[in-house]
């Protein structure tokens, strides 16, 4: 019963897309702090290959559940390391082939609009997250 | 959260101490004379940034690596009334260009204005977490 | 007079041409039919339309999430739909309980 509660609706899939979001931004930061570095490589992750990840778990939680709702199991991969509490990053560095004479590998307007993207990911699952909350919420104070 | 955090500081920190030795450089430019009135041409300081940051026992954000002093030749001038003349008339002054200085303040600027949007994102995205208590 | 549940007409037995059609010309009535089953299929009609459009909006968000779709517009409007059938429901229950708790206190 409460793990219905707890798993129930898109909650799951949310929340690691939260984390998700939350561990790249820490990176797409050190990108940018690391802007005038002399030969430095930008490091990041894929993003498709983890939303292949999470749309494969979440395929998988649709087949084995059916109408009722159970916990999501998403696969580690090299890249993104997944635990029961939280995830890590193991980010790659993304060369633009385009060297500047301090070897470094910089792309000013992508960095930025990589940190406003992930910016707007975090903020949109967590304010379906917290529709999912509100929701489960009412139900259980047969209030509305 | 917090570590983000730390790492936009750092890089705000390393790109200010850019731009105060790119100050330091054009008001030197033309100083021969150390503070003891000696004839000692101002040196040209390097700032050379390296990712990590070992005040705060990271291995992301950037820190100063080293300041060094450029040792290249002094600039010579033909000036064979001073008293600070070689054997053949000329003074060196130091090999500071303005406009090669300015171009690199403009760049630390830059590099310091993104990294304060990188705050600002982080500052919003905190706030957002915690509206989903609220 | 608008009459989404179709409730009207049905519980007061009146004799009635038809449903309101919406403005929009969208689906006619989940009354529209004679009701055959009684209120409690009816109830049980409009709980099955409750959970169909939340599992619309859950599959939207998911897909959303997964990156299989990038419309934010439409799951927020579907996640909407949802929410507001959902409380329009937990009201209608909450009348009717209340109605029965009234009913279960009359002395016969």
């Amino acid at each position: 019963m409460i793990d219905g509660v707890t798993n129930a609706d898109a909650i799951p899939a949310l929340e690691r897309l939260m984390q998700f979001a939350g561990q790249r931004h820490r990176l797409i930061v050190n990108n940018i702090a690391n802007l005038s570095t002399p030969n430095f490589q930008p490091s990041d992750v894929s993003i498709s290959d983890f939303q292949q990840q999470l749309g494969q778990a979440i395929d998988q939680r649709r087949a084995q559940y059916g109408a009722s709702d159970g916990g999501l199991a998403l696969a580690s991969t090299d890249q993104v390391e997944v635990s029961e509490q939280g995830m890590t990053l193991h980010p790659q560095p993304v060369g633009n082939n385009i060297l500047f004479h301090d070897g470094n590998d910089r792309n000013v307007e992508r960095t930025m609009q990589s940190l406003v993207e992930n910016f707007m990911t975090y903020r949109t699952a967590a304010q379906f997250l917290r529709n999912r909350f509100d929701l489960i919420n009412t139900a259980i104070r047969e209030r509305v | 959260m917090y570590g983000s955090l730390d790492i936009s500081t750092s890089g705000m920190i390393a790109n200010r101490t850019r731009l105060e030795a790119i100050s330091a450089n054009i008001a030197g430019s033309d100083t021969i004379l150390n503070q003891d009135g000696q004839y000692e041409p101002f040196r040209r300081r390097i700032v050379t940034l390296a990712a990590g940051d070992p005040s705060g026992n990271s291995d992301q954000g950037v820190h100063v690596a080293s300041i060094d002093l450029d040792n290249g030749p002094p600039m010579m001038k033909y000036e064979p009334d001073s008293a600070f003349a070689n054997a053949d008339g000329y003074v060196g002054y130091p090999n500071i260009d303005i406009v090669t200085e300015q171009m690199n303040a403009m760049e630390a600027q830059r590099s310091y204005e993104a990294n304060i949007t990188a705050a600002e994102a982080t500052k919003s995205m905190m706030s957002v977490a915690l509206q989903l208590l609220a | 007079m608008p009459d989404p549940l179709g409730l009207l007409g049905y519980a007061a037995g009146l004799n009635r041409t038809g449903p309101m059609v919406p403005l929009r010309g969208g689906s006619e009535g989940p009354a529209a039919d004679a009701p055959a089953g009684g209120f409690k299929q009816m109830l049980q009609d409009q709980i099955d339309q409750v959970n169909e459009l939340q599992n619309d909006a859950k599959h939207a968000m998911e897909d959303l999430a997964a990156g299989r779709r990038d419309d934010v517009d439409s799951v927020m409007t579907a996640t909407l739909k949802a929410d507001m059938a959902f409380r329009m429901l937990l009201q209608v229950r909450n009348k009717v309980m209340d109605a029965y708790e009234e009913v279960k206190q009359l002395r016969i």
